[in-house]
């Protein structure tokens, strides 16, 4: 696949804290009987980064955020979250005063008041943010005195998120913070996230959501199969920015391919063109369709998206064009 | 680390007893605004012996009651039953929720200790049940019953029973892993029990009475028949056999109790 982005990014010496870590894992293995569901899962996580986990179902992300939220044991490897060890019953109250996390399941009790629910969490925690500043920052001001059980199921989520921030945690843990949301609520979410992390918050988020994982993470790591199979920023996942931009077009009627002034193939009915100086081709074909008046109809410039990817890499879903057009 | 573990502690322990108290405000605010628990648990057990007290108010001792007056049969009973409601059969259906829609594990994600956690639960249980018998002495005072004498036996035999029946119920909820089947399965062992017992007539057949006498409910009866009606201290054969069912509640409790819906 891509072994140089595996090598230097999953490979690294992770086991070697820094202080500017704020996670690290290496040799991660986690077995549920004969179901090897994390078999060699290494990252890290600086301090103040957004790192997005991604891949699909059964990849071993909820298993491996699990083990670092110290709610499971593993089998193998090292893990250091904010320098403490989440197998190490001894620490695990200190981690968890410093945590803070958003289950995908909306966890909240139906007979208390949005205030209340906030306020109780508050309590288990040494210095809390301050419950009205948290239902500001969540949007749910105005809604402070209605029951659990009234509220709208996305306004249930932004309670669960409130109850993961009271905590005012260093690293915040969100499992698929933004599913079921509209829209306009998924973007107050991610400025949201955005805003946590200019305060120094780090955070790491599991989602299924290549635009958001686009959006919002710094880096992204990419698990198949209970092992990193790619890792670094949204704009470079494997090996994304070197691949050749992919011009398009409909061909103008009575115009054969052979005609064009660079080498194209037909795909689905369209040109294609693979380029590795889109600049200049781009150039050289509009002036030769401008100097016949011909209009190129449909023309796009792309390169393979985060989820083309991610398709790759993960071996899901039908072949993209990114397949298609690799063995040229 | 160890600093970091050492400077963390000494609030926690300064602040534990607050915590606990912050954990019974919360709870019973949850449990008074639902109006399931509300009337069936609390309600429930004041109704029957209103409802027994207009029947039998007038009847006076016999054997077929032990020497007793029927109320005064009944109000150890039904304050037993109060303390079954409001421990046992309401922490086995709460805590399977709670398990099931993952409150569990957003408190197992909080600093929050799991003793405090306990503790507070069965604070406000003892407080639900205390509240509720209070109610039941005072109906049966109404109907010309006397209030007992013997406090201290009686608050003893109520917070080892509650604090047996809690273990209990901690351990069919560990039992249990399907919310929806908690109130179900809670009931069905129950409510044979509470027959068996003499909780609702008394049982005139020894054979039973000895087998009963070993299960759990029957010796809570008798410890409570005896300061509430009998006017005698406390009963220390029937505290030993319920504090012997606590104690396997516990270890149960203990050893099965997850927080997860999704276990490994």
């Amino acid at each position: 696949m891509h072994p140089e982005l595996t090598l230097t990014e999953a490979a690294a010496p992770a086991a070697t804290h820094s202080n500017s870590d704020a996670i690290t894992v290496t040799g991660l293995r986690k077995s549920y009987g004969s179901v090897q569901a994390v078999r060699d899962v290494g990252f890290r996580v600086r301090s103040g980064e957004i790192v997005a986990l991604l891949g699909p179902n059964g990849a071993g992300k909820t298993t491996t955020l699990e083990i670092l939220e110290g709610f499971r044991a593993r089998d193998g490897g090292a893990v250091a979250v904010l320098g403490l060890d989440p197998g190490d019953k001894a620490a695990v109250r200190e981690l968890r005063e410093r945590t803070g996390l958003v289950l995908q399941d909306i966890a909240v009790e139906p007979y208390l008041t949005v205030r209340e629910t906030i306020a109780r969490q508050a309590g288990y925690y040494r210095a809390p943010r301050s419950v009205p500043e948290v239902i500001g920052l969540v949007g749910l001001a105005g809604l402070e005195r209605r029951k659990v059980r009234s509220l709208s199921g996305g306004q249930k989520r932004r309670l669960d998120l409130a109850l993961g921030l009271i905590g005012d945690p260093e690293l915040l843990y969100l499992d698929e913070p933004t599913t079921g949301f509209d829209p306009a609520a998924r973007r107050g979410a991610w400025d949201l996230v955005r805003e946590l992390r200019a305060t120094g918050t780090t955070i790491l988020l599991t989602t299924h959501d290549m635009a958001e994982a686009q959006a919002l993470a710094d880096r992204v790591v990419l698990l198949n199969n209970g092992a990193v199979v790619a890792e670094g920023p949204p704009a470079r996942l494997g090996g994304r920015d070197n691949e050749r931009a992919r011009i398009s077009f409909t061909l103008p009627p009575g115009v054969p391919v052979a005609d064009l002034p660079v080498p194209a193939d037909i795909q689905n009915g369209a040109v294609v063109i693979e380029s590795a100086d889109p600049t200049g081709e781009l150039h050289r074909l509009t002036r030769w369709a401008v100097q016949r008046d011909i209009a190129l109809s449909g023309l796009t410039v792309d390169r393979p998206s985060l989820e083309d990817v991610y398709l790759r890499l993960t071996g899901g879903g039908a072949p993209s064009g990114a397949a298609e057009r690799s063995p040229r | 680390m160890t600093t970091a573990t050492l400077t963390g502690r000494r609030p926690y322990r300064r602040r534990s007893l607050g915590l606990v108290a912050h954990q019974v405000r919360y709870e019973q605010l949850s449990f008074w605004r639902n109006p399931q628990s509300a009337i069936f648990t609390f309600v429930f057990p004041v109704l029957f012996v209103v409802i027994m007290g207009a029947l039998f108010g007038s009847v006076g001792k016999s054997s077929y009651f032990g020497g007793l007056s029927a109320l005064q049969y009944y109000i150890p009973t039904i304050a037993a039953l109060c303390v079954l409601g409001s421990c046992y059969g309401q922490l086995a259906v709460v805590l399977a929720a709670r398990r099931q829609n993952g409150v569990l594990k957003r408190i197992r994600a909080t600093p929050l200790p799991a003793w405090t956690y306990f503790i507070g639960l069965l604070a406000h249980c003892v407080l639900v049940s205390v509240a509720d018998i209070a109610l039941i002495v005072g109906v049966g005072r109404l109907y010309g019953v006397p209030f007992p004498s013997y406090w201290a036996a009686i608050t003893l035999t109520l917070v080892l029973g509650a604090a047996s029946f809690c273990a209990l119920g901690v351990a069919v909820a560990s039992v249990i892993s399907n919310a929806e089947a908690a109130p179900a399965v809670a009931q069905l062992v129950l409510f044979p029990l509470l027959f068996l017992s003499g909780t609702y007539m008394p049982i005139h057949s020894q054979l039973l009475n000895q087998v009963a006498g070993w299960l759990p409910v029957r010796p809570f009866n008798e410890a409570l028949t005896g300061p509430l009606a009998r006017h005698t201290g406390a009963d220390w054969r029937h505290l030993a056999v319920l504090a012997a069912w606590g104690v396997i509640g516990a270890l149960v409790a203990v050893r099965r109790f997850r927080w997860d819906p999704r276990p490994e």
